[in-house]
């Protein structure tokens, strides 16, 4: 076939490519088409990532709370599960089924180690055998692979056109452990680019989640100036306030002082100075 | 392999002789959706001057634009000649059934689009006018800065904002599982839902007040999630966020603003 690859057919191959499953005419119109297709190329790298990410699925190392907290989390879980809305088990996993063949695939593969691994560590005996604290470490290998699914799927909601779509995925980065700094660089950056306000607006208040970590912190310092909401700015400063970050006063007195900077904003700023004292 | 697709793009430049035939009045334009497999997307980006869309029985956009201020005798022609640039000075495009229409920079015009019911929308402008839509269905999202968002009659879902105006939302049927988002600085935000709605809700008003006629169930353990422990001192919040659900809970739904009040209201 001679006719040039177009990008919905090139996008329908980046599974088959990587796994080399592709044959070799098919496989040369791939490369040309990535080759002169910067779109697709872009697309390729970011899946590309996660394709090999996939291979390196890391087992958690689970510290002396983690029982305890795989317990909350389930409890959480189930609370979740009784307030949900009562839809058929068919429709929530279609909601949660990409399109894209390549995510497909991802999800696919994932859910095949998971499936593995926890065939090989439930089969009868093992357990029997197993001491107790070996026992709370699979159980936590588990929560995390789940972990790492749920952190899959917010990482590719939030790169979504629509802004329901990142939303969804910003509600996905409540359930992810706060240790995650995949998941916070994520939430950053849709806090600094995000093109939609409301999406960022929520993103603010997914970080508070991690308001132990101090990049976090330093991250959304910065980031007040480099907003042009006058809505984030304030949520942001509250999230300062609300995390006591006195580090943060330096940049509030700038912010108050700055003529450019919305005048409700540099007022919030003052009371937040006050409030860090 | 498949064959390789035509690529459907029409540039406004390049499609001007069938973008004449299409018009049937100086200041209306009917633009093909050329793609029937995928979802129907609108897009407006405008920055001077209102945006109106319309969900109406039919499959194809019907585009009208006028500048504000200029007085139309186009349809007393010049001397028997019709008029072949665009109206309003829009740039339309199409491409694989996502019609993009980009405003005058230069003058302020109001878009108004006529859509099939089913089209998501995205619209946005900045200066002189409000966004109205009304009666689609589909994933709206509506950005303005100086004036308000108004929508009505929707059914799927809507992420709305406004840094001046006011924001008003009137869903018939809401798609479940969708988050859904409503902000404005200086205007109140009003909101109607299906009676039936299941949501987490944040809600927060800085200066105005938060009413509702759903019976909300206020989550008081949440906000202080955000307790920081770093000096074994606990801290709580006590500030302007509710937290909370209707019908048990669901998807995220978030209101926010900062002067005006916010009204969550049953259908």
């Amino acid at each position: 076939m001679t006719s040039p690859m177009s990008c919905d057919d090139a996008k329908g191959l980046f599974a088959e490519y990587w796994s080399g499953s592709l044959g070799e005419r098919e496989e040369i119109a791939f490369e040309a088409h990535i080759a002169q297709c910067e779109a697709c190329r872009r697309d390729a790298d970011q899946l590309g990532a996660l394709w090999r990410n996939l291979e390196l699925i890391p087992a958690e190392e689970p510290g002396p709370g983690v029982r305890a907290r795989f317990y909350d989390s389930l409890a959480a879980f189930r609370q979740g599960m009784e307030s949900a809305p009562k839809r058929s088990l068919r429709d929530r996993l279609m909601a949660l089924w990409p399109a894209q063949p390549a995510w497909q695939m991802a999800i696919s593969f994932a859910l095949l180690v998971i499936g593995v691994g926890a065939g090989y560590e439930l089969r009868p005996g093992a357990a029997k055998i197993a001491p107790d604290g070996q026992e709370s470490s699979q159980i936590a290998q588990l929560r995390g692979e789940i972990g790492n699914m749920r952190q899959m799927v917010a990482l590719s909601l939030l790169q979504q056109q629509s802004a329901g779509e990142r939303l969804r995925g910003v509600s996905y980065a409540y359930q992810v452990p706060a240790s995650d700094t995949q998941m916070l660089s994520a939430l950053l950056a849709t806090v600094n680019t995000d093109p939609n306000v409301n999406v960022r607006l929520a993103a603010v208040d997914a970080l508070r989640a991690f308001g132990s970590s101090p990049v976090m912190r330093t991250a959304v310092i910065q980031s007040i100036r480099k907003q042009d909401q006058p809505m984030v700015q304030i949520e942001l400063i509250d999230l300062l306030v609300d995390l006591h970050e006195t580090d943060a006063r330096p940049e509030l007195e700038k912010i108050a002082a700055d003529g450019q900077i919305n005048e409700a904003v540099r007022e919030h700023a003052k009371v937040a100075m006050e409030k860090l004292r | 392999m498949k064959k390789t697709k035509m690529k459907w793009m029409v540039l406004a430049g390049a499609a001007v002789s069938a973008m004449a035939l299409a018009q049937d009045s100086e200041n209306r334009v009917t633009v093909a959706f050329s793609n029937p497999n995928r979802p129907r997307v609108l897009v407006v980006n405008q920055v001077q001057g209102s945006v109106a869309v319309r969900g109406y029985n039919g499959k194809d956009a019907i585009i009208e634009g006028s500048h504000v201020g200029e007085r139309r005798r186009d349809s007393d022609g010049h001397g028997g000649m019709h008029r072949i640039d665009q109206p309003g000075g829009m740039d339309i495009t199409e491409n694989d059934n996502t019609i993009t229409i980009h405003g005058d920079f230069m003058h302020s015009s109001n878009i108004t689009v006529q859509v099939p019911v089913e089209t998501s929308l995205k619209l946005k402008t900045v200066n002189g006018g409000k966004i109205s839509v009304e009666g689609v269905s589909g994933d709206v999202e509506a950005d303005n800065t100086n004036g308000s968002v108004v929508v009505t009659d929707v059914s799927g879902s809507v992420v709305a904002s406004s840094t001046n105006g006011k924001v008003t939302v009137s869903l018939t049927k809401v798609t479940p599982n969708k988050s859904m988002s409503f902000s404005s600085m200086n205007g109140t935000v009003d909101v109607t839902l299906p009676a039936d709605t299941k949501a987490n809700l944040r809600m927060r008003t800085d200066n105005g007040e938060i009413w509702s006629d759903f019976d909300v169930k206020v989550d008081g353990a949440r906000p202080s999630q955000s307790i920081d422990t770093r000096e074994g001192h606990h801290r709580i919040r006590i500030d302007k966020t509710i937290y909370g659900s209707i019908n048990g809970g669901g998807p995220e739904i978030q209101l926010v603003t900062f002067n005006g009040s916010i009204f969550l209201r049953k259908k």
